[in-house]
């Protein structure tokens, strides 16, 4: 049977939207299921849902109720409960009596230790609707936000609030109510359009008599009509929007009934680069630029939440706001080109990057030695000027207007200032990128100079952070830790840098010299232990196995970059016949050395046949892949390392480790001490999960 | 339509809904939130509504009268309710009706923005307006002053009635507005831009500055101490406006601004503290 949810609120963010729509969708399929008015998974495709910034709209099709439960109630036997002649004795008298039936209703019942005397009893099934209005409440209660707020005089806590409530179960209305908001069976159409009340019955009647008052309820297909519009409107000039889809996913749930709107502004403005136009427009207004080829036009287009703009109000006053904007941004601009960003650069002294750490002047010093560093370490000599270049100039663009007035433009302003005043474009390039990536979803730096002084700057600040005692702690994060440390895990990860991560460490921690409030080791080790943490969590929203990402990074930190090449070697072989079998006989040679001293091998006490051939089988591929570990092959490696198996096997088939010779038994553990250590460099294999 | 016929009519609807039309507050603010009508009103639990023009002072958006939307003194128009009633944005969007806007040939929207002011301990939840795209209102409901929890919560409407008038008049140009049918915008307030944006960005003694904001902060903790607590919020707010021309001056580094403004807010939710549990008391 047909179920209908909708609740109507203020306007919510987008992200709530998506998030509550989510959060119902399951808590409503788990409730069925408790309450077992769900018979298999089937039943789960049947609840879809909607939503604009005002609706969180749940349909589904139920049963109608629970099934009806049959009961067995046994009672005394059937000689004890009548006599021969078949009345009653007081046994069975007094069963009924506690059943509250008659005595006339008792059943026979054949069990296996003979007849006894019971009733059947057949409890019905609850009807669907009490039980949706038992839990609905609570389900729609405890929603979920980023963020929260309380209105009226109640605690209670929501996205926004809570307008009325409409919810269905064949047709009609279920009884409940939400901080005091009670179900009803209507719904209200657009706000400014067509603000009454409309009585539904159905699904398709309530879809429909929506869209007649002027609600598209399926994002989807808000979607499709804002891009369909959007190219009716551009096909005369050829253009198409640049591509933008945080806002078109923010505007699909923003507006309940699409009208896409082109305009247009001065071409004046068009000497402005394309960044400050798309950020003018976006930030503010919510309006896309309009690109021909890479081309910025003098258009943009606008999603109005209207039918349709006759009078073209809503266009010229966007105009209007817009070309104010413009006119601002033009400004900034005239005024920041009329020094040069070296010029500017000699106040970056006066601005505090944070207070022990001293000023922004004093973070480029150190920018400009790491950046170096790093350059001679990856051997990259025709970047390094280009790099250390950029480290001088990137942070000067705080100081500009532009900057401070669109916060999101920074290091790209910086990029774009310089490329004006003709730096080669390895420098302006690195300068533009040194953000990037501001999240997992961003995407690295293009030019390998802007990869080196991102991860400098990032560094510089996690370290710095971390050394005057700043840390990370649930949503406390003022220096974005967390993100810088995704980023230079991201940059190394796609431009395969390889390096010793600890020495780069040591280099960041030595050139903050006394400014650092905890010891120096301290520190290291504290950010190598957070690496850990990150990589983890970036692995395994890679989509990697738990078990491998702790295998793969029990070896340590040495090579960020190795982590995830071994990783990925153990990833690939997870499937391989031979891969379950090695992590047994791995996870046996650890069990085995548990709690013992470190022994050294004697070769001339190696008696048995098998204990020699396991020595020489596993000198072979030790002095073979040692190399291949430090190159960072380790899909090799771990083929190799697969040769090994057999003869750890032989060796424990036919060899009494713990043997009663002190002399022997400490040379066998020596051997498979040596075995372990070179495992332990490539993954920590008793942590992989293996089944069976 | 003019901007005192704007303000006439927005006087006109809210005494209607019931609100008391207090005068704009004698102190220099940032925002109507941080007028008392407002701050202290909205601690208690007594029913409030009331609707007032206030002029508020942002040194740094100075432009010495030669930017066609920024200047460092604005009027906004004030309407706080408590509790708020549940179809409050109705009546906003009836506010909007009755000044001769036909919504359905317009975009309206409420765009998420919610509102912070650390100085005064102060957050709420809430929207910018956008009117066309023209940001004409925030509105808000407040969820904490002077670091207590609100209860019950009260909505803020604040409109920018410069930004609102631009829309009515069609105009480009704040300075074009006409106050009255014979008196624009420019005649009233250019000077006034020009010499302030001057005193704001070069002229301010920033030493004086300085030493008044130390000296009225002492004096607010002072009055705290004695539970003079509307003198004392009044301290406050002298500081917060020097604070805003050292800023404007160029004269606060990151750290330091941190450090004034929690020394602001430290003795804001004394205040605040202290005037609930008079409340209480009596």
């Amino acid at each position: 049977m047909e179920f209908l949810l909708e609740i109507i609120t203020e306007e919510m963010p987008s992200v709530h939207v998506k998030g509550a729509l989510m959060q119902l969708e399951n808590r409503l399929a788990e409730g069925l299921i408790a309450n077992k008015l769900v018979d298999g998974k089937d039943s789960f495709g049947k609840i879809r849902t909607y939503g604009t910034c005002r609706r969180l709209i749940l349909h589904g099709g139920f049963v109608e109720k629970q099934q009806d439960k049959q009961e067995t109630i046994v009672g005394p036997p059937r000689s004890v409960a009548f006599t021969e002649d078949g009345s009653a004795t007081p046994a069975a008298i007094g069963f009924a009596k506690s059943q509250g039936v008659n005595v006339g209703d008792l059943e026979i019942i054949q069990t296996e230790k003979g007849d006894y005397v019971g009733i059947n009893k057949i409890e019905a099934g609850k009807p669907t609707p009490d039980i949706l209005e038992q839990i609905l409440p609570n389900i729609i209660g405890t929603l979920s936000f980023p963020k929260m707020m309380r209105w009226g005089d109640s605690s209670f806590r929501f996205s926004r609030p809570i307008k009325s409530i409409l919810c269905l179960f064949d047709r009609k209305s279920l009884h409940f109510s939400v901080n005091g908001v009670p179900a009803k069976n209507f719904t209200t159409g657009h706000k400014i359009y067509s603000p009454k009340k409309l009585k539904v019955e159905t699904f398709a009647e309530y879809r429909a008599l929506l869209k007649q008052n002027g609600v598209v309820i399926d994002p989807e297909e808000r979607r499709t009509q804002i891009l369909k519009q959007a190219e009716k409107k551009l096909a005369r000039l050829e253009a198409k929007l640049h591509p933008d889809n945080q806002l078109l996913e923010k505007l699909t749930y923003d507006v309940e009934h699409p009208y896409v709107f082109l305009g247009c502004f001065p071409q004046e403005y068009l000497n402005l680069p394309l960044e400050v136009l798309s950020t003018a427009m976006r930030e503010g207004q919510r309006l896309f630029s309009v690109l021909k080829g890479k081309k910025q036009l003098p258009y943009f287009l606008g999603v109005a939440d209207a039918y349709k703009d006759p009078k073209f109000l809503i266009r010229k006053g966007n105009e209007r706001v817009l070309k104010a904007r413009m006119e601002d941004a033009k400004f900034f601009w005239e005024q920041d080109v009329i020094s040069s960003l070296k010029e500017k650069s000699k106040k970056l002294d006066q601005i505090i990057f944070q207070e022990r750490l001293g000023s922004y002047q004093d973070k480029t010093d150190r920018l400009k030695k790491i950046v170096a560093y790093i350059a001679d370490r990856l051997e990259l000599q025709a970047e390094k000027n280009a790099a250390t270049g950029a480290a001088e100039l990137c942070k000067v663009d705080l100081m500009t207007d532009m900057v401070r007035e669109f916060p999101s433009l920074q290091g790209k302003m910086g990029g774009l200032y310089a490329k004006e005043e003709g730096y080669a474009i390895l420098v302006w390039k690195a300068i533009y990128e040194h953000y990037q990536p501001v999240s997992l979803d961003d995407s690295s730096p293009s030019s390998m100079t802007g990869a080196i002084l991102s991860i400098a700057d990032k560094l510089d600040t996690i370290v710095g952070a971390t050394g005057v005692g700043i840390e990370v702690s649930g949503s406390k994060d003022p220096f974005g830790i967390r993100r810088n440390a995704h980023g230079v895990c991201k940059i190394i990860q796609e431009k395969k840098l390889s390096f010793s991560f600890p020495r780069l460490l040591d280099k960041v921690i030595n050139t903050m010299k006394d400014r650092l409030v905890r010891e120096k080791e301290d520190v290291k080790y504290y950010v190598l232990d957070f690496f850990k943490s990150r990589l983890q969590h970036i692995f395994e929203s890679q989509g990697y196995r738990y078990d491998l990402v702790k295998a793969s990074l029990a070896p340590g930190l040495d090579n960020v970059y190795h982590s995830y090449l071994r990783l990925e070697a153990l990833d690939s072989l997870k499937d391989s016949p031979q891969f379950g079998p090695m992590i047994k006989i791995a996870k046996r040679v650890n069990n085995i050395l548990r709690n013992q001293s470190q022994y050294k091998v004697n070769e001339e006490l190696l008696l048995e046949k098998q204990e020699r051939e396991l020595h020489t089988t596993f000198s072979i591929i030790r002095d073979n892949i040692l190399p291949m570990i430090a190159i960072g092959d380790f899909a090799k490696v771990q083929r190799m390392i697969f040769r090994m198996r057999s003869s750890i096997n032989d060796f424990f088939d036919h060899v009494l480790v713990m043997a009663d010779d002190k002399r022997l038994r400490r040379n066998r553990l020596a051997l498979l001490q040596e075995i372990s250590r070179l495992l332990s460099q490539i993954a920590d294999y008793s942590l992989v999960v293996i089944e069976g | 339509m003019s901007l005192q016929n704007l303000i006439m009519s927005l006087q006109r609807f809210w005494a209607d809904q019931g609100c008391y039309l207090a005068q704009p507050y004698d102190v220099e603010v940032g925002a109507g939130t941080m007028t008392p009508d407002t701050f202290f009103r909205v601690l208690d639990d007594r029913d409030w509504k009331v609707a007032y023009v206030q002029p508020s002072r942002r040194p740094t958006d100075g432009r010495f009268g030669e930017n066609p939307h920024r200047v460092q003194k604005h009027f906004q128009y004030q309407v706080i309710i408590k509790p708020a009633p549940s179809d409050i944005q109705k009546m906003y969007i009836d506010s909007l009706t009755s000044l001769g806007i036909d919504l359905q040939e317009h975009d309206l929207r409420f765009d998420e923005d919610d509102w912070e002011s650390p100085t005064i301990g102060a957050w709420g939840v809430g929207w910018q307006v956008l009117l066309d795209g023209l940001e004409i209102t925030q509105f808000t409901y407040f969820q904490q002053a002077g670091g207590i929890d609100l209860s019950p919560v009260p909505v803020e409407i604040t409109y920018g009635l410069e930004r609102l008038e631009m829309f009515l008049e069609e105009k480009d140009n704040i300075f074009d507005l006409n106050w009255s049918d014979d008196v624009t915008y420019r005649e009233l307030r250019v000077r006034e831009e020009k010499e302030f944006s001057e005193y704001n960005f070069n002229q301010a003694d920033v030493q004086l500055l300085h030493s008044s904001f130390q000296k009225n902060h002492r004096e607010a903790q002072r009055l705290v101490d004695k539970g003079l607590l509307l003198p004392a919020y009044d301290m406050c707010l002298k500081c917060s406006h020097f604070f805003n021309l050292l800023d404007s001056r160029g004269a606060i580094s990151v750290t330091e601004r941190v450090k004034m403004i929690s020394q602001i807010r430290v003795v804001v939710n004394r205040i605040a503290q202290k005037f609930t549990s008079q409340e209480v008391s009596a």
